[in-house]
This record gives structure tokens, sequence and C-alpha cells, in this order.
């Protein structure tokens, strides 16, 4: 990558990847029949300079997870408790109006889910860059161009050409380097991307996967990405968010979940991916189907309903988040085991 | 790999009897409009008030003698409490002519509503799900219904047409209007015919006539129904300009005639005399076209099984 | 039996300066589809796979190359007489919400081919709610919840379901399933999948399997064909487990090679094949369509035009067919951990 010029803008270049700490953060929607919680008491830390994959599926409240972390929650959904500490920050969830739109974009990088489709079409990609510097007050323009174009001929673009371009004139693979681009021409330290391989070619997403990985070490980042795809996750991530029903119920060092996963949720799912090699008859589909806001059980565990392993308990307590060794789970079933092996040493 | 019998969420207990007779639907339909029009005080109005003017055109010439009594002591009364519009140049209660002819409005609201989305849905499905030649030709005449000029057709018509039924006034505005609906009821159908229930229904084999009637018709049914709810107050507002402008003989007593007497006979304009005789027709139909527009505000609702049900 | 030789589509663009441009979609595609079998069809976009699959089910006309289903070649035959043929193909689409009719219960849904099917098979109308239930029951899920019920109170494997029940009502013999879980939740795929398969197995009816994610082809197909087709043309074609665990196309090859790998169960294969971007659009005259971004490329993949074969080299044969001057084996695909 070719050294920046640090221009005055770029000031925050050398600064440590920034850690974020997610607390206790809950968001309720509206619906007809009250308020109903989307995401529930997630606790989650992002350690500096790490890429944490938050997997799930429809309505496990993953996009709404990343919407919190920009405080962009739109009505009928709200933040209803927790906080979100971005160092160098504070709490995202306390911010307002022009410190809070400042913060997004020059701390705080987001690639829209469908990055290929939240281009403006009317614009070439040039305007938008300049819209995106002037709406943030960047005083030296050119320093802001050369940087898109640094960045866009890091991810194998020919920057002037890309920024002359309108983006029905570019694939979607690069539209969704160009919206890495926009999301990190200001410099942000904190990178959330929603879905950010979904509609894209296999070999396309390879790619894409390779450039997150890259940027993501080279700019000393600590990057969010959300998907349903396992595999997309497996590919990038340091560590491994599983999201179901609103909770995070397992989260870990990638390769410990996904090579000896504890709860039941995450077991079914690695169950559940096809798969190029093993065993086709060792694979087999969760039964039930993913909850909605309306039919989340409003006690007890989330996923009991669809778990294997489901005791008496499970009907009546949520299961708390137990952390051991590096690894949380919230899960009553793997509590009580590991508990009963814990009290035979003792015996 | 054999775990096909493990249906998702299946046996629910909600399940209940397959309620799928055609008599249950329909039930299910009609507790859903119910449902959807409490939702909102507003669609509640809209549909008393409506309901208040369908009775006033259906009973209302019933309330009053065949000759509506003269009082010729009182010529343009004020208000009062035997006129609550006052009375008109004859001395004619004000009110009574608004309930009277009521009906002649409403009518001719209805049958040229009717007309307009018959004729203006048909001719747009069949040009939009044929497309090629049906199409072209289809849509050259729909231009040519577009470019009819309205008024001055209906003026040279009136020379010769007496206009005396509201359902030929009716079939009149009917045929002029539809040109517009057909337009973009066709452009509905030409999105619609590309989703996959449609093409699924083309690869099952099933017969034009169920593909349009039953696939295509009932997705556009909050389209056609708000169209031709706006179609009735745009025949009332045209067909009550016409009476005004005194382009169509009086042969019956309406809205459109009471404003025409009121101003041009009655000066209602320049003296404070006739002013209730000119209010009480514009306030009929304001508050028709007030109630309409309340309603419309739940087709959308009440034709998608999603939002109804919910 | 449905078999396809030469298939050939060519779309024409309309306007630009220069008039109308032909852009191939398919070009020359052969296949064949046994009863019960399985015929997977692996792309990117715009490697014509879902051209090929609507050409199949009847819902768009080839250029070139005949189709012949039951024996019956279908080119001579007027638009009219090949309905009949065609609607032995039943096409299972990509979006399971957009497929069915949002305004009519899964019972209106399944009820009016039912009785079109009973009018052609000439059974009594008493034979369509039995007939609706026992399809139900057959794709795995219960009549007495779903039939009274709209699409949208269905989640999206439910769904998928009801339009695979929905292309059983005509008896088919040949499903084409065009991306048919892509956007079905991953925890339900599998079920899909596993559903599309047993129906082969149970009812005898061949599937045409369309996807990008080769993995999937798998569960539906392990003991089928799999087709890899780059810009309409079949660059590799074998049995399913052979091409997945032993491909020699650089094409395949870079496609398994993309395939994420699920670090802690597996590690990454050895010699995974990246190939290079292309920077602009346009073809090599008469050359191998791929040779642009392969790294393997040699002078004569850009001039010759490899054709589909088993040269796999001096002397030797691969077990598959490929279009590939250079044919080579490579370590692409993952590794299981502890296997």
């Amino acid at each position: 990558m070719t050294a920046h010029t640090a221009a005055p803008h770029m000031a925050a270049r050398d600064m440590e990847a920034p850690g974020v700490r997610i607390r206790d953060l809950t968001v309720v929607y509206k619906t007809p029949s009250g308020e109903l919680p989307a995401v529930r008491g997630v606790d989650i830390a992002l350690a500096p300079g790490t890429i944490t994959g938050v997997v799930g599926e429809s309505g496990s409240g993953k996009s709404t997870l990343a919407l919190s972390l920009l405080n962009a929650v739109q009505p009928p959904g709200r933040i209803a408790a927790g906080s979100v500490e971005i160092d160098g920050l504070g709490d995202v969830l306390t911010l307002r109006g022009e410190d809070l739109r400042r913060a997004r974009g020059r701390q705080v990088g987001y690639v829209f889910q469908a990055a290929q489709n939240s281009l403006n079409p009317l614009k070439t990609i040039g305007k938008q860059l300049l819209d995106l510097g002037r709406s943030h007050d960047v005083e030296d323009l050119r320093a802001l161009v050369r940087d898109a174009k640094d960045l866009l001929a890091r991810m194998g673009m020919d920057g002037a050409r890309v920024l002359d371009s309108y983006q029905h004139e570019l694939s979607g693979g690069m539209r969704q380097r160009v919206g890495i681009m926009l999301a990190l021409v200001l410099n942000a330290k904190v990178v959330v991307l929603d879905e950010p391989t979904t509609a894209l070619d296999m070999i396309t997403q390879a790619t894409i996967l390779r450039i997150i990985r890259e940027v993501h070490e080279e700019r000393a980042l600590t990057t969010l990405v959300i998907t349903h795809d396992v595999g997309a996750v497996a590919e990038v991530a340091d560590s491994l968010a599983v999201m179901y029903g609103g909770r995070v119920v397992e989260h870990g060092p990638v390769t410990e979940v996904l090579g000896d996963a504890r709860h039941p949720y995450t077991q079914g799912l690695i169950r559940a991916i096809p798969r190029l090699t093993g065993d086709l008859s060792l694979a087999r589909a969760l039964p039930g189907r993913p909850p909605t806001l309306g039919t989340l059980p409003k006690q007890g565990c989330v996923f009991r309903e669809r778990c294997e392993r489901r005791m008496d308990v499970c009907e009546t307590d949520e299961p708390m988040s137990v952390n051991r060794d590096g690894r949380t789970v919230a899960c009553h079933a793997t509590d009580r085991h590991l508990t009963l092996v814990k009290r035979k040493e003792f015996v | 790999m054999t775990v096909i019998v493990s249906p998702e969420g299946a046996m629910s207990p909600e399940a209940g009897p397959p309620g799928t007779t055609r008599a249950t639907l329909r039930r299910n339909f009609w507790r859903g409009v119910w449902r959807v029009l409490r939702r909102k005080p507003s669609r509640m109005a809209g549909v008393v008030i409506v309901a208040l003017f369908a009775l006033m055109g259906v009973a209302g010439p019933l309330l009053y003698p065949a000759q509506l009594p003269r009082d010729d002591d009182a010529l343009y009364a004020p208000p009062s409490l035997a006129h609550p519009f006052g009375t008109d140049f004859e001395g004619t209660d004000v009110l009574a002519l608004v309930v009277t002819g009521a009906r002649y409005v409403l009518l001719t609201g209805l049958a040229t509503a009717v007309i307009t989305v018959a004729l203006g849905t048909l001719i747009g499905l069949v040009a939009g799900f044929h497309r090629g030649r049906w199409d072209t030709l289809l849509m050259r005449l729909t231009d040519m219904n577009l470019a009819i000029p309205g008024l001055p057709l209906l003026l040279v018509l009136s020379t010769v047409w007496k206009f005396e039924s509201p359902l030929e006034m009716g079939l009149v505005l009917g045929v002029l209007g539809w040109g517009g609906i057909a337009r973009a009821v066709r452009s509905q159908t030409l999105s619609l015919r590309e989703r996959g229930f449609i093409e699924a229904a083309r690869g099952l084999g099933l017969p034009t006539r169920h593909i349009i009637g039953r696939e295509l018709l009932p997705s556009m049914a909050p389209y056609i129904a708000m169209n031709m709810l706006i179609a009735v107050t745009g025949a009332v507002y045209a067909q009550v300009g016409l009476f005004f402008l005194g382009v169509l003989p009086f042969e019956s007593s309406n809205w459109g005639v009471m404003l025409n007497l009121a101003v041009f006979n009655g000066g209602a304009l320049t003296t404070p005399a006739a002013l209730p005789y000119l209010m009480a027709p514009l306030i009929a139909i304001l508050l028709l076209t007030l109630g309409i527009v309340l309603i419309v505000d739940a087709m959308d609702e009440i034709f998608n099984p999603r939002l109804r049900e919910e | 039996m449905i078999t396809g030789t030469g298939i050939t589509k060519i779309f024409k663009q309309r306007g630009g300066v220069l008039g109308a441009r032909e852009v191939p979609a398919l070009r020359g595609v052969d296949f064949a589809i046994a009863k019960g079998g399985a015929a997977s069809f692996i792309g990117e976009s715009g490697s014509g796979k879902t051209t090929l699959g609507r050409i199949i089910a009847g819902l768009e006309t080839h250029d070139a190359g005949e189709i012949v289903i039951d024996g019956v070649p279908m080119s001579p035959l007027s638009h009219r007489a090949r309905q009949p043929y065609f609607r032995r193909v039943q096409l299972i689409h990509q979006d399971p919400y957009s497929a069915l009719n949002p305004t009519r219960t899964i019972h209106q849904t399944l009820e009016a081919p039912l009785r079109l099917r009973a009018k052609q098979t000439g059974r009594p109308r008493s034979w369509v709610d039995g007939r609706a239930e026992e399809l139900l029951a057959m794709v795995g899920i219960d009549p007495g919840y779903v039939l009274p019920r709209y699409p949208h109170q269905l989640s999206g494997g439910m769904r998928q379901r009801v339009v695979i029940a929905r292309a059983l009502t005509m008896d088919p013999e040949v499903l084409v399933a065009d991306e048919a879980v892509s956007m079905i939740d991953v925890s339900l795929r599998l079920g899909i999948l596993a559903l599309l398969k047993d129906l082969r197995e149970r009812l005898g009816v061949g599937v045409l399997f369309i996807t990008h994610d080769i993995a999937t082809a798998r569960y539906v197909g392990d003991d089928g064909e799999l087709y890899v087709l780059y810009r309409g043309q079949v660059v590799e074609r074998g049995a399913t487990e052979k091409i997945i665990a032993d491909p020699v196309h650089p094409y395949t090859q870079s496609l398994l090679s993309a395939i994420p790998v699920l670090h802690g169960l597996e590690r990454p294969g050895a010699e995974r094949v990246v190939p290079r971007e292309m920077q602009r659009e346009g073809l090599p005259d008469g050359g191998c369509l791929f040779a642009r971004r392969c790294p393997f490329s040699t002078e004569r993949c850009e001039s010759e035009m490899p054709v589909l074969g088993r040269d796999g080299g001096p002397g030797t044969e691969t077990e598959q067919e490929h279009a590939c001057f250079h044919p080579e084996r490579r370590g692409v695909i993952p590794v299981g951990v502890g296997e």
C-alpha cells in the first residue's frame, strides 16, 4: 500500500485500533402487540484490531445490532437499554445530532447491506465522494480524492476510472469495493460490514473477503462483519459470535467455535451447512424454523423449541451467558454438563 | 440422508380444521375488512359519511313528496329550525333539495365509476397480458380515448341528448374516462406477469382465464378499488360542473342545478341571501369527497391478506 | 428422459450507436437427465445456467439445438403441441416469496392446477382435496396447518416446500430447481435439498439442479452428473463426486477454491487457484473463453478453442470430460481437520 500523505484530517491515522464494548444492549421494536425485543441483553466486546463475525439467520437481530453501533436504529425501533463504547469516542448511544453525524463516517465506517445498491445512480462515484467529504467538512478535498484512489488501487481497481463512473457501469464486486472505500476514506477505525458478500458470485466473494482481511490488517481496524453465511465469516474473522432470537448464544475464537461448538444451535447450524467434504449422511437441517419478533418466547431459552437437548429449566429460565476460557456460551445444557464434570473432579 | 419428515413448525396447536371452503374464506374476508376499518377512527368516519350519502340516494326521494312544498312567503329565507339551510327562490327547503338531488348525482358517479373501471381494467389487463399486437392495438385505442376532448364533446352531445337518466350521463362520462385506468392497469400487469407466481401458473398450463381472473386481478384489487372510488368523486365533479355551467338542460333537480341557480339566478356571489342555497350542495360535495378519501386509505390493507390479518 | 443437444441461445441487445449486439448466452450445451436422475449445473451469474433452466422448462425458446422429451424431438412441433411435453418439466423458482400469489391461500394455490390435472387424467373432482393433502405431506409439511393459510404466514422454507408441492401437481418427470435454496435460511437449506433427493428416489423425478454453490449439488445429486458452465459453455462435466473431489479444469478449480474454508473444521486446500481479474470485458477471438482469467493459460489457449473431451495429456485420459488444453489435478478443496 502506498504511504498516505498526512493530510490534516488524517491526524488519527497512526492511532491504534480502538476497542468496542457493547454492554447489555436491548433494542425493541414497536408492534401492534407491544414493544418486542429484537436484540436483548447483548454483551459483546470487539478486541482492538480484530475482525469479529456475527452470524445469524433471519430474525436473529444481527442487522439491528449493527445499526446500534452507529446509534442508527430507526423507528419503530428504539434502543431501550445498554451502551456501546468505542475507544476515543465514548458511548455512541449518548451522542446526538451533529456529534453523532460526525462520528458516523469519521470514526465508524459502515458498508451497507447490498452496498451494490446503496450508491446514488445519478451521480458519479467521485461526486459522491466529494459530497461525503464536504458533509464532514474535509478541507483538503484533493487529499481525499488521492486517498480514495489509493484505496481503490489497493483493492485492485483503476481509481481514476472508478471515480468517473456511474454505479451502473460497475459490476457487483466493484460496487462492493467502492462501498468499502467510502466507509474507510474518512479514516474510520471501526468498520461495520453488513452482509458484505450477499448476492456476489463465488469468485468475487472470495476476492472481497481477501480484500477485507488485507485492508483490515494494513489500516489497523477493528472490524465487525454481519452475515448469515457462516462460511464467509469463517474465512475472514478472528472471533465469531452466533446470534439467535436477539441474543448472542455463543462467542469465541472462530476456529474454536467452529471446531468445537458448545451451544446446541451452533452445533446444529454447523451440521446444516452444505460442505464440499464430509459424510453426507451426518448432515441435517435444524428442525423448526427461525423465530420472528412475534413468535419469540417471552421467557426461558429462545432456542428451546428447536433444541434437541432441552430440559425443564429451559422453559422457564433464560440461560445466562457464561464465560469460560475466552468463550461465552448461553445454554443450560452446556452449563450443567460443565458443572457436573466439575463436581466429579471435586468428589 | 432421510430427514424429510421433520416438518418445520408442523402440528402447530393453532392448526384447527382446514377452513378452506369459499364461504369460510368470504366470511374471513369480511371480518378482515371490519378489522381494517376499525383500525383508524377516520376510516369509520368515512364509512359513516358514505353510508349516509348512500342512504340519501336510496331513501332520500321517499322522504319527501314528489313535488317539494313551496313556501311563497319565504323566498331565500335564512337558515332556521324549519329550514336548516334556508330556502331557494321558490321557497323550497334547500335541505330537501340536497337530499332529493343526491340520487341523480350518486347514481351518475357510480355508473361512471363502474364503467371506467370495468373498461379500463379489462383493456389494460388484456393489453398487458398478451403484449404484442393486442397491446399495440389496445394502447392506440387508449391513446385515442385520452385524446378526446371531453367537455366540447359533451357540449355537442347535450344539444341532441337530454341526459334525463343519471345512467345515461354515467355511460357518457364512463366511456370518455377509462383511458387513464387502462394505461395504469396495463403497466401493473406488465410488471406482475414477470412475477414468479404468474410464470408458475403459465408453466402449469393453467388457462389464461384463470391467470387473468384469479391470479392477476386480485393482486391489483386494491389499486382498482382505489381508482373506482376516486372515479366516483371525479364523476361527481364533472357532472356537477356541467350542470353548474348550464351546459346540460335542467331536466331534474340535482346539486349542479342548485349551484347554477344559486349563482346565476340568486346572485349568491354578491348577495348574502342566497348564500345558504349555494353552500348546501357545496358542503354535500365536500363531505362526499372527504368520506371517499377517508375510505380509500383502507383499500391497501383490505385487499392485502398480510395487512388485513395482522 | 430428457436430452438436449447443442442448445444455443443468443440474446440480442438493442440500442447503441452500432445497432444490435449479439450476446451468446448458451453455446451448444448437451445434457441428459434420466428418470430419477440428477444433473447439476454450476456457474456464476452470466454463465447461462438460468437461461438453460428456463429453456428446458419451456418458458423460453432456444435458437439452435434440439430438446428431446420422452423420445419426441420438440423442434418439429408447433408451439401448442409442445405444451403437454413441457408440462412434464416444472420449474421451481429461486424466490419462494414471489413464487406464491400473496392473495391466495395455499389451498387455492394447489386447487387450481389439481383441478386441471383431474380433468386431464379423467379423475373426479373429489380427488383434488385428497391429493393436495397427500402432496403437502410428501414435501414434509402438515396439510392441516398449511392449507388454509396465506403465503405470508409461512416461513421461507415452508413456502419453498409448497412451491415444490405445486410443481408436483402435474406429475412431472423433471423438476428444474433454479437456486432453490439461496433465499432460504441456512439452518433449513439441507431440508429442502434432502427433499429434492428424496423425491428423486420416491417418485423417480429427475432433478435439474442449478446453483452457484457447488457444495449444495452434492446433497441433491452426489450420484448424478455435474456440469460446469462458463459463459454459456460446458467446460467440465462428469460424475458429481468425481469433479468435486478431483476437478481438472482451471475454472472449476477457481470456483472450488473460492468456497470459504470453515477454519476449525477444515484446512484450506494446498493449491487453491485464484483466477486473474478481468480488467476489461471482451473475449479472445476464437480462443478459450476462460483464457484471459486463467492463471495457466498459454498461447494456444488464446487462439484455439478447446472442446469437451477426455484428453488428459499424452497417452492419458481423464475420467470426466473437460474443455481445457492443460487439464491438471490440483488440490483445491479444503481438507477436513482430523480426516
